[in-house]
This record gives structure tokens, C-alpha cells and sequence, in this order.
């Protein structure tokens, strides 16, 4: 999953920070062939990877760039339609309705998510009793967040007279229930994205530990209020982090599916308002039986979010701070 | 793991896919039928849609072939409709079919004319029975090729109710066969009395069946004989805008019935009565838990119009693709004629289609209810129509999708019909 190999980059960028290892190569006498083997046994290492990217991700990946200038009902063979289901998705009401509702979620949860993954980061960065137990009580959501049982779950709770409904009720706050509500399945859905942030608040943790001391102490001689240390220490020491975990969770969030089909029941239900892009994609593809359709869905999908990961790449000069930098 | 499910893994699947279009043609062929080798162990997939009632059915079926015919052993798997289908166009890509499927008429023409059923034809009197058969039922899974999958049976649009809550509402049964206008007015009573708990029935311009029904009232069908749509998209628009009323304070309201999909407002007791196809009652009394349902005619506006029919919904085949097709036909068989099945399924798969089974089916109690409904709307019974289009079974879909989202508020009638238009327009021109 997603969120395991999250840790790694974080990690390295932390101990990239120091200088690097001097280059071996520039001291001795270059040794070509050496080098030849060492490289091939890379390589030998590298080829599961290699086959399985090549065999189950870049293969198909191309084979989807070709259908999506098709009409491919999976039946028959594919038929060149040039740019056909460009313009037909130009047309269609229904694909930009999912494109709405992807939008507002990515826009909306991203940052809520994120917010709260740093604000209970820092609760649990400070050293108190049972900090190990909250640690992992608060990761545990993400490792199981995007599985099937969770969402039939909370399926389950958001449904007319269940815990949800009940509680509110309790509060005479009558909203019935959420799962059939349109205008409330978003929120809910949201909650269920933010409820996971277990991923990127372990990735922050790491992250506010590696801001030195000296800094808030320095601060305090000076000072300075706690509002002040974190809008002037702590977000500026830890913007790599956040600009980190903003990425990935745009772009997690651009692919939400199991969640939003399960309870969407598949159909984009209630009334359209889960009709995730993917979901959409998946319906034009499975259900429909248009893959040419869906295969130019999907790249449109993959263009856009390496636009605004490029974006996000081009701002974060301006607002990202590494240590090393000099001023 | 399970966002793996992502466009990645999406198009790694339609890649995928395009490779097995490739197997599946070269899966064809292949000389006269062997007889069956009672010493060859065979194991066959066999998958169905449908809920605990039916699959507890299947399971009592299973056991009876696999009695008979100690040397194969069935795996069976199920689901629900939606996703049966989804799962069936991918394998179908993939040259992945199961042996054995549980069919539905809809589909017949996309699977049939591309080659991906087995020729059941090549089997008759050699593997399977067909003397018992109704010819006209047997003859709907014929297309130009041969014939690709044999009915279980036929059921035909109904009225569905559940007496207990009637009861307890304190409201008279509809009698059946009415004009519209007394069929709401019975929805309207009950709802009343429900007080919120329980509803007359469930929007009646939903489905594509309940556009069907009042077209063939006025002696129209839903497709033209060329495979056109037979109304307009302004005639769409109104029939949806017909039930904007009953929505509004009579039907159970569509979020209720989005909160226990995929079983329906009756089978989840919200409401008194329901329109479908006779066949569903097994399905009814399994989901409601209700000791007794029955089964009056749907209301018409014009009692003359044979507006009914003798609907094959439906039916089993196999796939092409089987290594064991001998097995997969006497399998066929034992589901099609098999008195055993018959006493095990009752009319829950439809009234058989089979002389045979049905005698074996010994119909009594609610499968008796099916059969006697069936004789009673005999004068209401016209021609059924022809195959449907290919594309039908996403269209019926989008077209209930639309229903709904007008019921929860998301999308005007207008809108809608609009909608659905776009869509037939690509659908069918495929």
C-alpha cells in the first residue's frame, strides 16, 4: 500500500541533508569493466521490478494510449476514431459532473486531512505518557481506511437510525440518513478520507522531530508567542514535509475508487453525487462497455494531475525551505 | 490493496484484454461433440446472479447433478445483477468465461453474436432433452448461428404485496388490474396510514419496464422493429414527470431505498406493494422475511391492449471457450429438464419452461400463486417482443440510474430524458 512506501522518501530526504559521500570514482583509476558488471548485477537485481513494470504497468499503460483514440466495446476489435472521445467528453454532462465532484473532494479534503494529520502530529510530539499507544490508535485508520469492510462500515453508520443519525438525534439535529442523502454524501465521504490521516501525520512526526531544538529555544530568548514558533519555525522547518504530503495526497486523492464505489453501491449513487471520475471511468469501461471511452478518461486523468503536480513543483520554490538552502 | 483498483490497474486491464480478444479467437472451433466420459473427473464453473435464497436453491441443485454424475464437480460462485455482468464482459474480453452461466435474455445477442456461447443446438437429443421444451420459449435463444442458451422459464410484470403490512396498516389489498388512478390512490392510503414507517409502494415511472408497460397500453413497444427507440425524448420527460406527485408524498422516498440497495423497498419491508417480474417472489419472501406475498395484474389504462407478456427472462448457456463441453450440456440439461430442479426451484427461476421440470415442480403454495396469476392475465397476454437490441442491458441500466437520481432530486425529468437520449444515441450505434 500507499502508505508504507510513504515513509521511505521522507526519511531520505532527512538524511540527504548532510553532505554526500565523496565520489569514489574521481579518487582511484576509473575501472570501466568493473563498473560494466557492477551495473549488469544492478540490473539482474532490478528485473522483477523491471518485468513487472514493464509487463503490468508501461505494456498496458501504452496499450490504453492506443484504445483511447478507439471504440472499443471489448467485443469486437478496436476501431481508430481519431479524437472522437475527446470531443465526446467534451459533450458529456456526466463526465464533468465527476470531474466536479473529484475536484471538490481533492480541493477541499486534501487540506482538511492535512490539517489534521499536522495538528495531532504536534499533539503527540510532545513526550507524554501513552504517546506510543495514541501513535498507533490514530495510524491504524489509514492502514485499513481504503479497504471494502470500512466502507461497507461506515455504510452501515451513516444510514437512517444508525450510530451516526443517532447521535445527532441526540443533539436534535434530525438529518436522517447520509448514505441516500445527496447533498451529504460528500461531506461524509470527506470524513472518511480524513479520518485516514494516520499516513501523512507519521510522515509530519518525523518531520518535527528533525526541527532542532535550538530554533524554539532561540525563538523563546526572543519572544516570541507559540502562534509566532509555528508560523515562523515550525512551518518554514517543516514545508519539504508538507509539500511532500501535499503531493501524495493530491494524487491519492484524485484516485479514490473502493470507498466511493462500495458506497455509492457501484452506481454513482445516490443520485450521481459519488460518481468519482474513477468511478465514472470504471462504469464507462465495465458497466458500458466502452474502453476506448474510458482509456482516454484515464489519461486524461493521469495528464491532468502531472499538471497540477507540475504546478505544485513550480510554487513550491517560493514557499518551500530546505535547511541546506542558503539565504 | 484495494486501491490498487486504480486507473492504472484499469487500463493495465483493458491491455489485458485486448491480448485475450486474441485467445478467445483462436478458442473456437473443434469437431462433432464426444459423449460424456462417466470416468474423466470434471470439475465446471458455474456462476448465477442473484440473493441467499436463490443460492441456497442452487446449492440443493448442485448437490442433485453432482449425485447423478459422480465423476463432475460444480464450483459455483454469485452476485448481484450490476456486478454479475460487469464481471462477465471482462472474462468474456479475457477468454475467461465459467463453464456454465446463469444468462439473462438481455445480453443474448451481444455474447451469442460473438461468438462466446457454446452451440447448445450441437448437443440436442445428444446431451440435451428438448422434446419437453416449449418451442416458442425454446426458440428465443436461437440466433442466426444456432442456439446459445435455453430459457428456464418465463414470468410476466406484476403486482407484488405484502398482506402483513397491509394489516398492520389497516388498508384493503389492491385488488389489481385497476386504472392508474386506483392504484395511487391505494399507494396513497397506505402511506398515509404507514405514518413514515411504511410506503404504498415505490415510484412507478422508474424502471424501463413501467415505460414499456404504458407504451404497450397504447399499443406501442419500447423498441421499433429496426431497433429504435419506439418514444421521444419529450415523451420520456413526460413519463418520468407523471410521477413527479407520488414522489413527492406517496412513494417511499428514494433515500430510503438507496440506504438498503441492493434489496429493494418491498423486500426491505418499507413498502406494501411493488411491480416486477412474477419470478421475483422467491427472491421477495427471502429479502422481507413476509410469511405470505401476492401477486395481483399491474394497472392499465386501457384493459383491451394485450399489454402483457410472456417475459423469458432467464436462462443458462455456456461458454465456448469450455474444455469440458459434453459436461457443461448435460449440466444445461439437468438445470433445464430435471423434475429434481423443478422441486428445488419451484417458479422461482420462472414458471419452467420444461414439461418435465414443471410436473417436478409440483407448484403449490406462493409458486402456485406465480402459476395461477400467470393463467388469470391469460386475456391480457400479447406478443412478446423481439430480442432485445444489443446494448440493451447498460440502456435498461442507465435508464434506472436516471430514475432514481429524478426521485432523490439530483436531476429534472427533462434532464433526464436528455440524458438517456445521449446515451441511447452511442449505445446503439455501436
Amino acid at each position: 500500500m500507499s502508505t508504507d512506501s510513504a515513509h521511505a522518501p521522507a526519511s531520505a530526504r532527512t538524511a540527504e541533508s548532510g553532505a554526500r559521500p565523496a565520489d569514489s570514482r574521481r579518487t582511484g583509476t576509473p575501472r570501466p569493466r568493473r563498473r560494466n558488471r557492477d551495473s549488469l548485477a544492478g540490473y539482474v537485481f532490478l528485473s522483477p521490478w523491471l518485468l513487472g513494470f514493464v509487463g503490468l504497468t508501461l505494456g498496458p499503460m501504452l496499450a490504453s494510449l492506443y484504445l483511447a483514440f478507439t471504440d472499443y466495446n471489448l467485443f469486437t476489435a478496436p476501431e481508430w476514431t481519431g479524437l472522437e472521445n475527446l470531443g465526446r467528453m467534451a459533450d458529456d454532462e456526466k463526465f464533468w459532473a465527476s470531474v466536479r465532484i473529484t475536484l471538490i473532494y481533492v480541493l477541499v479534503g486534501t487540506p482538511i486531512k492535512l490539517a489534521a494529520a499536522l495538528a495531532v502530529a504536534m499533539l503527540l510530539n510532545y513526550r507524554a505518557k501513552g504517546t506510543g499507544f495514541f501513535r498507533s490508535a490514530f495510524y491504524a485508520p489509514s492502514l485499513i481506511g481504503a479497504s471494502v469492510s470500512i466502507a461497507i462500515v461506515w455504510r452501515a453508520m451513516f444510514s437512517t437510525d444508525g450510530p451516526v443519525d443517532g447521535a445527532l438525534n441526540l443533539f436534535g439535529i434530525n438529518l436522517g440518513g447520509w448514505i441516500g442523502n445527496p447533498s451529504l454524501i460528500m461531506p461524509m465521504m470527506i470524513l472518511l478520507a480524513v479520518w485516514q490521516f494516520g499516513a501523512p501525520m507519521v510522515i509530519f512526526l518525523a518531520g518535527l522531530k528533525g526541527v532542532p531544538a535550538e530554533l524554539y529555544e532561540a525563538a523563546s530568548v526572543d519572544g516570541a508567542s507559540p502562534l509566532r514558533k509555528f508560523l515562523s519555525v515550525t512551518v518554514p522547518m517543516l514545508s519539504p514535509v508538507i509539500f511532500f504530503n501535499l503531493l501524495l495526497e493530491m494524487i491519492n486523492a484524485f484516485q479514490v475508487f473502493a470507498s466511493a464505489y462500495i458506497i455509492g453501491s457501484g452506481t454513482g449513487g445516490p443520485g450521481g453525487a459519488t460518481n468519482f471520475y474513477t468511478v465514472y471511468l470504471y462504469t464507462r469501461a465495465f458497466a458500458n462497455n466502452q474502453m476506448g471511452y474510458a482509456s482516454a478518461m484515464a489519461w486524461v486523468l493521469l495528464l491532468a494531475v502531472g499538471v497540477l503536480a507540475l504546478i505544485l513543483f513550480r510554487t513550491s520554490r517560493s514557499w518551500v525551505h530546505y535547511a541546506g538552502d542558503s539565504k | 490493496m484495494f486501491r490498487t483498483l486504480s486507473r492504472r490497474t484499469l487500463t493495465g486491464v483493458a491491455a489485458l484484454t485486448a491480448s485475450g480478444l486474441v485467445l478467445a479467437g483462436c478458442g473456437g472451433g473443434g469437431g462433432e461433440p464426444a459423449a460424456l466420459d462417466a470416468d474423466e473427473q470434471i470439475t465446471l464453473n458455474y456462476t448465477f446472479w442473484g440473493n441467499d435464497d436463490r443460492a441456497a436453491r442452487y446449492d440443493a441443485a448442485i448437490a442433485a447433478f453432482e449425485e447423478e454424475f459422480p465423476n463432475i464437480t460444480i464450483n459455483d460462485t454469485f452476485t448481484d445483477y450490476p456486478s454479475y455482468w460487469e464481471k462477465r464482459q471482462t472474462e468474456a474480453a479475457g477468454g475467461g468465461l465459467p463453464d456454465v452461466m446463469q444468462f439473462d435474455y438481455t445480453y443474448l445477442r451481444q455474447y451469442g453474436d460473438n461468438g462466446l456461447l457454446l452451440n447448445l443446438e450441437d448437443y440436442f437429443g445428444n446431451g440435451i432433452t428438448t422434446d419437453a421444451i416449449d418451442e416458442g420459449l425454446l426458440s428465443t435463444g436461437t440466433l442466426d448461428d444456432g442456439t446459445f442458451a435455453i430459457p428456464t422459464g418465463y414470468s410476466a410484470w406484476s403486482v407484488f404485496q405484502n398482506p402483513a403490512l397491509l394489516a398492520e396498516a389497516g388498508i384493503e389489498p389492491y385488488e389489481g388490474g385497476t386504472s392508474w388512478g386506483e392504484y395511487d390512490a391505494y399507494m396513497a392510503s397506505v402511506t398515509e396510514a404507514g405514518g413514515g414507517t411504511v410506503y404504498g409502494g415505490t415510484d412507478t415511472t422508474q424502471r424501463i419496464q413501467d415505460l414499456e408497460l404504458k407504451l404497450r397500453q397504447e399499443g406501442r413497444q419500447l423498441f421499433t422493429d429496426e431497433g429504435e427507440l419506439g418514444f421521444t425524448q419529450e415523451e420520456l420527460a413526460e413519463h418520468w414527470t407523471e410521477g413527479q406527485e407520488n414522489r413527492e408524498d406517496v412513494t417511499v422516498p428514494q433515500s430510503k431505498l438507496e440506504e438498503i440497495n441492493p434489496v429493494s423497498g418491498f423486500g426491505g419491508n418499507l413498502t406494501t406493494s411493488e411491480m416486477s417480474w412474477s419470478n421475483f417472489l422467491g427472491g421477495y419472501l427471502g429479502d422481507s422475511g413476509a410469511e405470505e406475498i401476492t401477486i395481483v395484474a399491474p394497472p392499465t389504462s386501457n384493459p383491451d391492449e394485450k399489454d402483457l407478456y410472456r417475459k423469458v427472462g432467464l436462462m443458462q448457456a455456456a461458454s465456448a471457450s469450455t474444455e469440458h463441453p459434453e459436461a457443461a450440456a448435460a449440466f444445461v440439461d439437468f438445470l433445464i429438464n430435471s423434475p429434481e430442479v423443478g422441486e428445488i426451484f419451484g417458479a422461482t427461476l420462472g414458471i419452467p419452461a420444461s414439461e418435465t421440470q414443471l410436473e417436478g415442480a409440483n407448484l403449490e403454495g406462493p409458486d402456485k400463486a406465480v402459476k395461477d396469476y400467470l393463467d388469470s392475465i391469460e386475456n391480457r397476454m400479447g406478443d412478446a417482443p423481439a430480442a432485445p437490441v444489443a446494448g440493451f442491458g447498460p440502456l435498461e441500466q442507465t435508464f434506472w440510474d436516471l430514475g432514481k437520481s429524478i426521485g432523490l432530486g439530483t436531476v429534472t425529468p427533462d434532464d433526464a430524458a436528455k440524458q438517456f437520449f445521449d446515451e441511447a444515441s452511442v449505445t446503439l450505434g455501436n
